[in-house]
């Protein structure tokens, strides 16, 4: 039955992804400039029939309907196409620039719940006390920043200001570091490479905490209200009246069901991490699908892009689906 | 055993303070099952939470004593209290739906009752627990024969569902097994059957009435259902707007009601009769507890009530041995 429900959901997600294959392909290609100029540009004196061989290469000689059909196609075989730029698969840089994204929003969630559930927490439970209206006033601050500005002031603080951290990339240059899963810091405890630990986790903290705390603000806000509307239920009565200490009643009792609300908006947060973070990954140089992918817009790196989108789509899909099967982990009641 | 003194617990609200319980008097003896009956919002509810110091914020008791076995709970300080309840005094609620923690398993919600009061003696050397397994498999073993006791049928399987898997009066066995766990002196009932339909009120009262047949565990039973408490109650007390107006042996209150509202209440049973009869209904309505009538409360509303009465609040009086009306009438 599960099992059934899954499929459908995963069945519904093609003409979804569909639908944005096609808006992707259009919206491209609507957006003043061309691509081939741009790179012309940069290459300075060509000829023309150098450029008419590029287009053919590039297929942009063929009309519109063509070139849909022929990604769509591609799409079926989960083919991305060739980048213009850097003349290498889609998939192939994807999975290539993967590993930086995924630690990167790794951290900054792991930053935004260690910070956010407590915060929620002790704020619903001392409601309108001090703490309360400090933790609250904090995270309208968060919501409301925009992250490249916290990303820039933390940079002229820890950086510039206190030289403790570096700004740029994921690793110091000559700092060695075996390549297993790509996931830097992951890599260096399983090699017991301490120096390239230490260096990691220094390069990563900026990112993570300019990247993790508009969702800690989010969440911390989402995960208030919730304890704030189970803490009014009648089965937290009955936990006092069977004798439990109130920091059982408030940890055990009250915070399972609050999570519930707030496992969905960790979930599309997630989505929103891996997708979202163009504007961090470019003001810390990291190396990630978002740096990427605002190049690619830039040099008008068609397949480059839509591959990309298209594996946002997908990222934001899965974590949908993947929220509503932890949901009914942690709610019984429901069952998908 | 357990005697409540001039209880007073309020509701500051923005229009004011609601005195929810206004110096309430009564007492349950060892063994006994007290009725407190009265219609909806006149503060039974807030009376049982007032007990075991549960009342929801912003309610506050400000006023009286609750003494148990001697010692009076309103100056206990609160680590204390938390050890009399649910292991000397527990609680029944009123809606069982919403009362069980929906995201935990029935059997572990009880079993954690007997935890929290060290029910499961652990045994000489407390380190490393090589035998956990063997003894949750007994605590387990434990809750589902508590489970069996207040008739869950298969116990053994419905252990493990959670609370939406029960039906409603299921849940208020298990409510009741949660209650009964600890094996206490004292089970706050509050309104138990309220939520559930007729047949399965009165298993769950014949439950309640085994319990205290079997265990000598007093029971206070809140109730609006005068008849209910005829039936199973040795004393009756019956409240009116936060006070009570009359409290006696049942037979006396059902065969002599001497209250105004007593008689009243007494009226408004239904009975199942062959020809169409009108219901009796107590003409007007509860009052506002915001605003109070300076007299007695059911003044407004009562047939004999006399200048005086709306004038002069009089103290609920002992008439005869055991008999105490809160009326003017009887002074
Ligand atoms: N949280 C609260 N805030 C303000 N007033 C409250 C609150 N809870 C209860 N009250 C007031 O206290 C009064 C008594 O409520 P209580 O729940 O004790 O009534 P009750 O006799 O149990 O009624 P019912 O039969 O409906 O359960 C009510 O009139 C209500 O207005
Ligand atoms: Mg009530």
């Amino acid at each position: 039955m599960k099992g059934i429900k899954i499929l459908e959901r995963i069945l519904l997600a093609i003409p979804i992804m569909l639908g944005i294959a096609i808006i992707i392909f259009f919206f491209m290609r609507l957006t003043p400039g061309d691509p081939v100029d741009i790179m012309m540009g940069k290459a300075g004196m060509v000829s023309k029939a150098e450029i008419a061989n590029l287009r053919k290469e590039f297929n942009l000689d063929k009309p519109l309907h063509i070139q849909l059909f022929l990604f769509l196609k591609g799409l079926l075989k989960f083919d991305l196409g060739k980048s213009f730029t850097k003349g290498m698969p889609v998939m192939e840089l994807i999975k290539e620039t993967l590993p930086a994204t995924i630690e990167l929003a790794l951290f900054a969630m792991m930053f935004a719940l260690i910070i956010a559930i407590p915060v929620g927490v002790i704020s619903a439970v001392k409601q309108n006390s001090w703490i309360d209206r400090f933790a609250m006033a904090g995270s309208f601050f968060g919501i409301s920043m925009p992250h490249f500005w916290l990303a820039i002031v933390a940079i002229l603080i820890f950086s510039v200001k206190l030289n403790l951290l570096p700004t740029q990339g994921r690793i110091s240059y000559g700092v060695e570091l075996a390549h297993i899963t790509g996931l830097y810091v992951f890599d260096s405890i399983v090699t017991g490479n301490l120096e390239a630990l230490i260096d990691t986790l220094k390069h990563i903290i900026l990112p993570a905490v300019s990247l993790g705390s508009a969702m800690a603000a989010i969440v911390a806000r989402v995960m208030r209200s919730s304890m704030l509307e189970v803490l009014r239920q009648d089965y937290i009565v009955l936990a006092r009246a069977k004798g439990l200490p109130e920091w059982l009643v408030i940890t055990k009792h009250a915070v399972k069901n609050a999570l519930i609300p707030t496992i969905t908006v960790v979930g599309l947060q997630m989505g929103v991490l891996l997708g979202g973070n163009m504007i961090i990954e470019t003001v810390f140089g990291w190396p990630g699908i978002g740096r990427m992918v605002v190049n690619a817009i830039f040099a008008r790196d068609y397949p480059l892009v839509q591959g990309v989108v298209m594996f946002y789509a997908f990222v934001y899909i899965t974590a949908n689906l993947i929220v509503d099967i932890i949901y009914t982990v942690v709610n019984p009641k429901i069952q998908l | 055993m357990l005697q409540i003194r001039n209880l007073t617990s309020v509701f500051p609200t923005d229009s004011g303070m609601i005195k929810a319980v206004n110096g309430v008097d009564f007492h349950l003896k060892q063994g006994q099952i007290v009725g407190l009956v009265g219609e909806s919002g006149c503060g039974k509810s807030a009376t049982m939470l007032s007990i075991l110091r549960l009342l929801p914020h912003p309610g506050k008791i400000i006023q009286g004593e609750v003494l148990f076995e001697g010692e009076d709970l309103l100056k206990k300080p609160l680590s204390e209290m938390r050890k009399i309840r649910g292991r000397k005094i527990s609680m029944i609620f009123q809606d069982p739906m919403t009362t069980l923690n929906p995201v935990f398993k029935v059997g572990e919600q009880i079993r954690e009752s007997m935890v929290i009061h060290g029910f499961f003696k652990k045994d000489g050397w407390n380190g490393f627990d090589f035998f956990r397994r063997r003894r949750k498999r007994k605590e387990i073993d434990k809750v589902i024969s508590l489970m069996e006791e207040v008739g869950i049928p298969s116990a053994d399987l419905r252990y493990y569902d959670y609370p939406h898997q029960f039906s409603g009066g299921m849940q208020q066995r298990a409510l009741i097994a949660i209650a009964l766990a600890c094996n206490p002196r004292v089970i706050l009932a509050d309104e138990p059957t309220t939520a559930l339909d007729v047949t399965i009120q009165a298993q769950i009262l014949d439950l309640l009435r085994r319990i205290n047949e079997e265990h000598g565990t007093g029971i206070i039973l809140v109730t609006h259902d005068l008849g209910v408490a005829a039936e199973f109650c040795h004393e009756i007390a019956v409240m009116y707007a936060g006070r009570i107006v009359e409290r006696s042996k049942t037979d006396d209150i059902i065969e002599d009601p001497k209250h105004p509202y007593t008689q009243g209440l007494l009226k408004s049973i239904p009975r199942i009769v062959k020809h169409k009869q009108k219901l009796y209904v107590i003409p007007g309505s509860v009052p506002d507890l915001l605003q109070m009538p300076p007299g007695c409360a059911f003044a407004p509303r009562c047939v004999y009530a006399i200048k005086k009465c709306k004038e002069k609040n009089v103290p609920l009086t002992e008439i005869e041995e055991g008999r105490y009306v809160r009326c003017i009438n009887y002074i």
